[in-house]
């Protein structure tokens, strides 16, 4: 109810500009919470956004910005005039939607399948021991990967004992596998650790509404349909929305570990494009018109998935 | 009490389920388990003999001299109490701001509300890239080579946020009502009914932001590499697996130089800085575990 | 206060004609003030310990401490951090990247506090080299920003063993054929084509591997460096250099005619089994774990990149396992009949631009100038090599003398931390090669190259191995040392005005050279033909560059003769 009130209120407080600012004062609590941290990002955040200018430049670090030629729109027209630079956008999309599609999806079930363990102890057990992985780092991770996945590692020697296949798969060498491999990789390290903020959003579920439905005769199945995942819904939903503002980073780290020059037109990130042309090249104004190109991208796919949320009467970031 | 009602609904619903559950789960903790071992095996294992790669869940040839190597360095003590301290006092900050601004966003009559979650989303977004971040923190405010540069830059995450609003959203709304009717304002509503509320939410937040602080080196790497009494754990471990590696090849820049050779080889310290830098967050995790895993009743305090 | 006074004092007395009395009297009152010098260094390292025995020396006897900075993330990206910000340290080792400290202009020029007259030794140590190492700036002045922390070694170059880029063949497999001599690819791959043909599996039923080529990210050298040397030359990165002309010419070899029987051979042996494709995929620990393991026959590398291997070979006493470098080439049938001469080890050259150059934020570059020419006295040159008589070693009949656990102590990372100025050592201007003068001539500088201890170091299997050949060190598998070219070698030239082509020329190399030695043989000619066509405008661009560069180079060292 009061809901609908405070948004018919905004609506009409953008007519009478007397009217906003005496509405805003009485706002003042929520004014104080929050304005000191609007500073803060104003700061930290947006001023150094002057370093976009060195997108159009040819920086260098000694002239700075005021010293520095500009070039005008050359460093964009370099980056989408290289045809591996154009690759490394599909393969940066391609990993990042494999990525958020197996994350969520495996982050979801596990955290049901966790919540759906009635003996305490052995839930934060299974929860502790599922989160260890983040805590290894990729040289580690992508290290057995490497040996699992080679040509006489243990999954071929499956593979052949299971006459699978004939010959042993060339997992590491090939580039139709790598966005999978990468994809599978991620979920063995992180799915544990992503599973805890839908752990977390699953305690704000009533715990009366299950014992409504058991009332009722509800199944555990219909439980988690018409309980769980209504609940943890908005988590979800505004998780998403998040995610494909960061389609456009799909690292670089474990790409440059698990890659190699067989499956370089598959492996080659933004990320990694970056590192190797620009700052090491000294190329700085390539580099900032690359994250800049990403940040423009990025705002676009936020906004876009924020208004389809919105279309479909979903919970929205914005 | 709500708790115990709640597992007991599930138990009535036959017994097929928790027993195939019961055994995925262990499966699945074998495959993430494995992994940990294995480096924590190798974190044991001579350094040399490791080299030879092949070591499953237990050293085969044992030696502490990889933990020896490290822990010998007293400068391993205070970089572990500069991250414990600033990883607190981070955090502290941290869920201080980020819950009142995340209360204050959630408040649907606020009139700035979609204006400062377009600019606070934003930041999330855009990235001005290294050398500007660089010029601002460590030139125009000075924060370079001091303690607080480890706490300014990151007392606030939008992220995080997001997470908190999401959750208070999901909180009944008749709960700030009531406190509002009461004559509470918003401050006091904040505080007193709503951040008890958070705490699974808010012991989530505090592991993202606890566990992010802790591992953190690039501050250390930008900033304060000069001082070495600033320098954080990560960053000195790091340090160490580097050195390790150069020595292995120290003649990479100087093929005149002695080819050294050292008694330990990146392979165990690699695993030994890992294990030295996790088992800290396994000791805090599981209070703050308790909170998100097994949740507060929110029956209870209804009514 | 007082006691460093005094400890001056009685320095000046003990060793009057070490200090020019003039540098000290220029900056007297600068030189009685306790200092804290920053430092930067371009590299991974430890911090010394607080009561490391020769920092206090240093600072007992000149008054500087020093702040260490090491490297901890990427080099290029840390400097351009410190350039945008102008916060340089007083002294800076830029590591590989100096260059870009030089450009923009971060250092100081050392002309104006080195010369002859004001700094003898440190002239003298420069002065045979001075020609590579000083260069001219915009304005035709004579600059110096960096005095090379290696290469300027006393006496004959001192090979023990090859320390660069060669074939490597385990020892086992020359044990077996009867230690042949192996000069050329196909004399090498004929052995362990036998060996393996007769040994499949070592003793734990592991296959052998016959030939790995490393491929990861830099290390790639392994794969695309080999032809020049097969050609006969040393290692000049990737370009070959035609040094019978004083025209020099340059160019690159991947693309060349010649390069393609050594491509096709790989790819022959790839047919036969000797080459598994997992190493195109390996990483450098999975590389290290291989050769480890012993089962690895051979491999085209460099000594120091896999010295963890050796290592753990000699600790598992799997000595048959280790490698012994060999100077290949082609066999005249690959190259139009001609007997191409063996080069693989060059003659000794200063590591140009590598080490410590003071930077312009330096409020005391002449106190540090005066200290680096005190500091290459015998004196400080023995402590900062061999450390504290009768601690770390001793003089027996003019010998310089280790037992085996102070040459051991010297190889333990936390003991340099205690007992070794190894981050401000390692930086700065020093003596190498042989001592000539005084009591202790005929000595090495480095504990490392002294004979003694190099034979001490080596195991029985090793000493009798040599004796069959009837060599004395590991280094007489291959010729001698070649003469230095005129432009030195052509790796250490800074081709930055072409990094991005070099980039494409690199890339192109790293994906078709392993899809050459893999493919279907009847396939590798069109592959080939495809590969050079690719490569061409890269390679092209690459070659022109290097030309001038070497060069001039060259003519820099020409001239001035």
């Amino acid at each position: 109810m009061s809901r609908v009130k405070a948004n018919a209120g905004q609506v009409s407080g953008g007519t009478t500009k007397k009217g906003f600012f005496t509405r805003l004062g009485k706002q003042w609590q929520l004014l104080l919470m929050s304005v000191p941290m609007v500073i803060y990002v104003l700061v930290f955040n947006y001023s150094p956004l002057w370093g976009w200018i060195t997108a159009f430049q040819d920086y260098k670090p000694k002239l700075g910005i005021a010293g520095s030629k500009f070039v005008g729109w050359k460093n964009f027209e370099w980056l989408f005039g290289r045809q591996d630079f154009l690759q490394s956008i599909r393969n940066t999309l391609g990993m990042s939607i494999i990525n958020l599609v197996f994350g969520t999806v495996s982050a979801i079930v596990l955290a049901i399948l966790i919540n759906e363990v009635i003996h305490t102890g052995f839930k934060r057990f299974v929860q502790t021991v599922t989160y260890l992985p983040h805590f290894l780092s990729m040289v580690i991770v992508v290290g057995m990967a490497q040996n699992i996945f080679a040509s006489n590692g243990p999954l071929n020697q499956l593979l052949l004992n299971l006459h699978l296949v004939k010959q042993p798969v060339f997992f590491l060498g090939e580039g139709k596998y790598f966005w999978w491999l990468v994809g599978v990789i991620n979920v063995w390290k992180e799915v544990g650790w992503n599973t805890i903020i839908y752990i977390a959003a699953m305690t704000a579920i009533d715990p009366m509404l299950y014992e409504a439905a058991s009332i009722d005769g509800a199944s555990r199945w219909d439980k988690i349909r018409y309980i769980t995942l209504p609940g943890i819904k908005s988590t979800f939903i505004i998780l998403l929305i998040m995610n494909i503002g960061h389609l456009m980073e799909a690292g670089f780290e474990i790409q440059y570990l698990l890659g190699s020059s067989l499956v370089m037109d598959w492996s080659q990130t933004i990320d990694i494009f970056v590192l190797k042309y620009g700052i090491s090249k000294q190329q700085y104004g390539v580099a900032t018109a690359a994250g800049m190109f990403k940040s423009v991208v990025a705002i676009i796919l936020l906004f876009a998935a924020n208004a389809m949320a919105k279309r479909l009467d979903e919970s929205t970031l914005i | 009490m709500a708790k115990v009602k709640r597992s007991g609904s599930v138990v009535k619903t036959g017994k097929v389920f928790p027993v195939c559950n019961a055994i995925f789960l262990i499966l699945l903790m074998f495959v993430t388990l494995y992994p940990v071992l294995n480096t924590v095996a190798y974190s044991f294992n001579d350094g040399t003999d490791a080299l030879r790669g092949n070591i499953g869940l237990w050293p085969r040839v044992f030696s502490l001299e990889s933990y020896r190597s490290i822990l010998s360095d007293k400068a391993v003590y205070q970089a572990a109490w500069i991250s414990a301290s600033k990883t607190v006092i981070t955090t502290i900050l941290n869920l201080f701001w980020t819950s009142m601004l995340a209360y204050v966003l959630s408040r649907r009559e606020f009139l700035l509300r979609k204006v400062f979650t377009v600019l606070f989303v934003l930041t999330m977004y855009v990235n001005a890239g290294l050398i500007p971040n660089y010029l601002l923190i460590s030139k125009t405010l000075g924060l370079g080579n001091s303690y607080l540069v480890y706490i300014i830059p990151t007392m606030f995450s939008c992220f995080n946020m997001i997470v908190i609003r999401t959750y208070i959203q999901g909180l009944p709304e008749a709960l700030v009502e009531s406190a509002r009717i009461d004559g509470a304002g918003d401050l006091r509503a904040f505080w007193q009914i709503i951040f008890p509320l958070c705490k699974p939410v808010l012991a989530t937040v505090a592991l993202f932001v606890a566990v992010g602080s802790w591992n953190s080196w690039f501050d250390t790497y930008l900033y304060n590499g000069g001082k070495k009494e600033l320098y954080t754990l990560q960053y000195l471990l790091k340090m160490k697996l580097a050195t390790t590696q150069a020595s292995a090849n120290a003649a990479k820049a100087t093929a005149e130089a002695l080819s050294s050779s050292t008694m330990t080889t990146p392979v165990t310290i690699r695993c030994a800085i890992t294990v030295i830098a996790t088992v800290p967050i396994l000791v805090v995790y599981p209070f703050l575990q308790k909170y998100f895993v097994t949740g507060i009743a929110l029956g209870s305090v209804k009514e | 206060m007082k006691k460093f006074i005094a400890a001056s004092l009685a320095l000046a007395l003990v060793v009057p004609t070490l200090l020019p009395v003039h540098a000290f009297a220029d900056d007297a009152a600068a030189a009685e003030e306790p200092i804290t010098l920053t430092v930067f260094r371009g590299d991974p390292g430890d911090q010394p310990t607080e009561d490391n025995k020769i920092y206090q020396k240093i600072k007992d006897e000149f008054g500087v401490s020093f702040e260490f900075e090491f490297l901890a993330g990427d080099l290029d990206e840390k400097l351009g951090m410190m350039i945008a910000g102008e916060d340089y340290p007083d002294l800076f080792d830029g590591g590989n990247s100096a260059d870009l400290l030089i450009q923009n202009g971060a250092l100081i020029n050392l002309l104006d506090y080195v010369s002859p007259e004001k700094t003898p030794r440190l002239w003298a140590h420069i002065e045979p080299q001075k020609a590579r190492l000083i260069n001219k700036d915009e304005d035709g002045n004579d600059v110096l920003y960096i005095i090379p922390n290696y290469g300027l070694a006393d006496g004959e170059q001192i090979v023990n063993q090859v320390n660069g880029p060669a074939f490597f063949l385990q020892k086992q497999v020359l044990e077996w054929a009867g230690y042949p001599q192996v000069h050329t690819l196909n004399e090498y791959f004929d052995l362990i084509e036998g060996f393996i043909a007769e040994n499949p599996t070592d003793e734990n039923g592991v296959p052998y591997v016959g030939f790995d080529i490393l491929c990861e990210d830099w290390r790639h050298f392994c794969l695309i460096n080999p032809v020049q040397h097969l050609m006969g030359r040393p290692n000049d990165g990737e370009v070959l250099v035609d040094v019978s002309t004083d025209e020099f010419h340059t160019e690159t070899f991947i693309d060349k005619p010649y390069a393609k029987p050594y491509y096709k051979k790989l790819n022959e042996e790839f047919q036969k089994g000797l080459i598994s494709k997992d190493t195109f995929v390996m990483s450098y620990d999975q590389y290290i774990a291989q050769l480890s393991s012993g089962t690895v026959l051979g491999m085209f590398d460099q000594t120091w990149d896999f010295n963890d291997a050796t290592y753990a070979l000699q600790t598992a006493k799997m000595y048959d396992r280790t490698y012994v470098a060999l100077g290949l080439v082609y066999d005249p049938e690959y190259v139009d009949g001609k007997e191409i001469e063996e080069h693989y080890v060059n003659g000794s050259l200063p590591n140009v631009n590598r080490g410590f150059g003071i930077s312009v934020n330096c409020e005391c570059p002449e106190r540090i100038v005066a200290m680096w020419e005190e500091m290459l006295s015998d004196e400080w040159q023995l402590l900062f090599n061999w450390g504290i008589e009768g601690e770390d070693y001793s003089i027996e009949n003019g010998r310089l003398v280790m037992t085996r656990e102070q040459y051991e102590n010297t190889l333990d990372n936390n003991w340099i931390m205690a007992n070794k100025a190894r981050a401000f050592f390692e930086s700065s201007p020093k003596k190498q090669g042989w001592i000539l003068d005084g009591d202790l001539a005929g000595n090495c500088w480095e504990p490392g190259n002294q004979p003694e201890i190099v034979f001490d170091q080596m195991n029985e299997y090793d000493k009798a191995f040599l004796e069959k050949y009837g060599y004395q060190k590991f280094a007489d598998f291959v010729n001698p040392p070649i003469e230095l070219a005129p432009y030195g070698e052509a790796w250490q030239i800074d081709y930055s005005p072409v990094d991005v082509d070099h980039q494409d020329f690199l890339d192109i190399q790293d994906k078709y050279l392993p899809e050459l030695i893999m493919t279907d043989p009847d396939n590798f000619d069109a592959l080939w033909d495809e590969f050079v066509a690719e490569i061409t405008p890269s390679a092209t661009a690459f070659s022109e560059f290097m030309q001038e560069a070497v060069l001039a180079e060259a003519h820099k060292v020409l001239d001035n003769q």
